[in-house]
């Protein structure tokens, strides 16, 4: 068929066609190559590390599911996922909470409502190490500020940070003061994206302020809702500065955390082999709670 | 007759081209890395200077050592890169094991004059502590800041202690004397002793092993790829620490965040190097006075007192070419000249025997009489023993002591005992011939 059209002219279709043809995977190319070099072979890499025991400067050695039996025996990492799972209990839903009730009331038409925006998205843009220091101060047992206020008025001192049943709550809190600035923008976001002819709607039939909160504002920033839910679920898995800095893991080891301990095993004791390991297993984790999360958020939709 | 002439050309450029590299690697500096202490780096530029200017001709480039969390880390990231340096000065003695086994460092003992030179300058001790399981030995004993007692005199005599509480019975009731009289003042704040706290296996060797190693006269942690720490003394060390938190004389709080509490004097004792003496003295204004002692010891000992060295080596990486005459500048850096300007330049200790003896470093030590002690106590001052997990052995030791010593929820022999076990499991999971494989 080809024979009819002349030379030159045929040539040129099928440059034009290979262009046409390549051009849209040299756009992607940059990031293929990105994805390729510092997400799939690492991740590539790290699956095969799971089946060989090696501390980084010495020859690596094949010891087939060793490290996988040795993880399911190592009582450590299970008390690290424990006390990951004891943040992530009292660091959701308060992150939640108080997230969508600051969001409120910064959506109201007061006076210096841009100051206030701007008070709580501060601790988000401040160093982790910063405020983890600052923090490690202000929970200080016979030092620490609020220790102190406390006794002045009468009430006995808490081990914030030393008690070893307290200890991972205090992160908690901590922890969701720091972050809680970021949810409160994506909340502000959807809040205003509700059209305010619902809620006058609401108001000409009479519903109240909860009414329309549990009735309109609610449904309506569902999808915020649950990003803020994996957004914060993922953040508190990878738990990780706050217990480094503030406790190094105890009192009791009750505040290591899951990615310390990975990390202790990796850059403390060389174990490359057995942290690639329990990385891979705590990143299926992972996904399986926020794959769990999105279907029972959507059962509930 | 055109074919061999070409071949002649290209044979003749090829043997240029090496002889080039081959000089030019003659003319190579050696990469020589040093810590990040400021004094450690004008100690070293010194010496570097010297040797650069001097007949040798083989050329020293100093570098402190790049920016990272720690040495360690910047050490194993160049190790695994393979861009260490030739020579590389300060690293921790405990480290160099595994590092030997990896086959990453030049055995030392191979080189022309070694030995000679090491049994001249150091106790046979410490070439029996440096010499790795292989036989050989791959680090020059460099420096030490043995761990001792520092105490505030003046808050001392304010309370009347005027005997040093050189043993456990003797601590504990200076604390006990220094409690009471703060609680009548008021003051609650105060303790009479603090360390740290954090279970980081590091931690363990300023509070736990040099304590251990004053009670039992130096005893073993490791040996023969066993545990050999459950004995009488690390369970008295345990039981004496124990009674410190117990009965408030130490505080369970980390106290580093708020200032040093030494200089603020909210504690009147810790376990600490000589690196303090100078801090110490240029603070303007300091109000106290301060000494050092060594680490309290069980009431019935006897013998000296032995404590933690802290020793920092000089290695050679595998990537230096030329190790013979790396040695022969590492010589000029610990000989008699260089150790004295180690000891002026930087006030950290030289690992050489006989040095509160000899009379070439008499004159530095009566113009810094509270270094003597220091000098006194390196013959009675032991590294780590030589383990490739060592690290993680401490580490075990440190949850231990954690649960026994700060929070009393285990008895010190039970404590000992798991530790123990902990221990020889994993050594059983290291066996050297998995390691040497």
């Amino acid at each position: 068929m080809n024979a009819d059209i002349p030379i030159k002219q045929r040539g040129k279709k099928t440059s034009l066609f290979r262009r046409k043809e390549i051009l849209p995977y040299l756009m992607v190319s940059p990031y293929l190559i990105f994805v390729l070099v510092f997400v799939l072979f690492p991740v590539l890499f790290c699956l095969f590390l799971t089946f060989h025991k090696w501390n980084i400067i010495g020859p690596m050695h094949f010891i087939g599911a060793d490290n996988y039996t040795r993880l399911f025996h190592d009582r450590l990492f299970w008390k690290a996922i424990g006390n990951t799972l004891k943040f992530l209990l009292l660091h959701i839903p308060l992150q939640l909470v108080v997230s969508l009730f600051l969001a409120y009331l910064l959506n109201q038409k007061i006076r210096g409502i841009p100051f206030f925006r701007g008070a709580f998205f501060l601790p988000v843009i401040v160093s982790g190490v910063v405020i983890t220091i600052l923090w490690w101060q202000l929970l200080g047992y016979d030092t620490g500020l609020i220790n102190r206020l406390l006794t002045s008025v009468g009430i006995p001192k808490v081990g914030w940070l030393v008690n070893p049943d307290v200890a991972i709550y205090s992160i908690a809190l901590m922890a969701t003061w720091k972050n809680v600035g970021l949810y409160v923008i994506l909340f502000l976001v959807g809040l205003q994206t509700v059209p305010p002819q619902y809620y006058e709607a609401a108001k000409l039939e009479g519903a109240t302020r909860w009414q329309q909160f549990h009735h309109i504002t609610l449904p309506m920033i569902n999808p915020t809702i649950f990003m803020v839910v994996i957004l914060s679920t993922i953040g508190g898995f990878s738990l990780f500065i706050e217990p480094y800095i503030m406790t190094g893991g105890g009192p009791m080891n009750q505040t290591i955390s899951a990615v310390l301990y990975i990390y202790k095993q990796a850059f403390q004791f060389y174990n490359m082999g057995y942290s690639a390991t329990l990385g891979f297993f705590y990143a299926i984790m992972i996904m399986t709670v926020v794959v769990l999360q999105k279907k029972l958020i959507e059962k509930e939709e | 007759m055109f074919l061999r002439l070409r071949y002649y050309i290209i044979l003749t450029g090829f043997i240029q081209i090496i002889s080039c590299s081959t000089n030019q690697e003659k003319d190579k500096p050696l990469l020589f890395w040093c810590s990040n202490n400021q004094r450690e780096i004008e100690l070293f530029t010194q010496q570097t200077e010297v040797w650069n200017n001097g007949p040798s001709g083989i050329p020293i480039h100093l570098q402190p050592i790049p920016e990272g969390q720690s040495s360690e880390e910047v050490i194993l990231a160049a190790v695994v890169g393979k861009t260490t340096p030739d020579i590389y000065a300060n690293m921790w003695q405990g480290s160099v094991e595994l590092y030997a086994r990896a086959g990453t460092l030049i055995p030392l003992d191979t080189l022309k004059g070694f030995l000679k030179f090491i049994y001249e300058r150091c106790d046979s001790s410490v070439i029996k502590e440096i010499t790795s399981s292989d036989g050989h030995i791959y680090q020059v004993p460099w420096k030490v800041n043995p761990i001792m007692t520092i105490y505030n005199q003046d808050i001392f005599l304010a309370n009347g202690i005027t005997e040093i509480p050189d043993n456990y019975s003797k601590y504990r009731q200076a604390a006990e004397v220094y409690k009471s009289n703060s609680r009548k003042n008021g003051q609650t704040h105060n303790w009479f002793g603090y360390t740290e706290v954090k279970p980081i296996w590091y931690e363990r060797l300023f509070n736990f092993y040099p304590l251990y190693l004053a009670a039992s006269g130096g005893a073993s942690l490791i040996r023969d790829n066993k545990a050999v720490f459950n004995n009488e003394y690390s369970i008295e060390v345990f039981r004496f620490l124990q009674s410190l938190y117990r009965d408030g004389y130490f505080t369970r709080e980390r106290l580093s965040a708020a200032g040093d509490a030494f200089v603020l004097q909210q504690i009147t004792t810790k376990w600490t190097g000589p690196w303090e003496i100078s801090y110490l003295l240029q603070i303007p204004d300091r109000h106290f006075k301060f000494d050092y002692y060594a680490p309290p010891v069980p009431d019935d000992h006897v013998g000296p007192v032995y404590t933690y060295a802290d020793p920092k080596n000089i290695v050679v990486f595998n990537t230096c070419t030329r190790p013979q005459e790396a040695w022969d500048f590492m010589k000029t850096l610990i000989d008699k000249n260089g150790d004295l300007k180690l000891l002026e330049t930087t006030g950290q200790l030289p690992r050489r025997k006989d040095l509160q003896t000899d009379a070439f470093y008499t004159d530095y030590f009566t113009k810094n009489p509270m270094m003597m002690t220091f000098a006194k106590q390196v013959p009675f001052s032991k590294g780590i023993d030589n383990c490739e997990v060592i690290v993680e052995v401490l580490d075990i030791i440190s949850q231990e002591y954690e649960a026994c010593v700060v929070y009393g929820k285990k008895t010190p022999e039970k404590a000992i005992e798991d530790a123990e076990r902990a221990v020889n499991v994993l050594l059983g999971e290291n066996t050297p011939s998995l390691n040497a494989m």
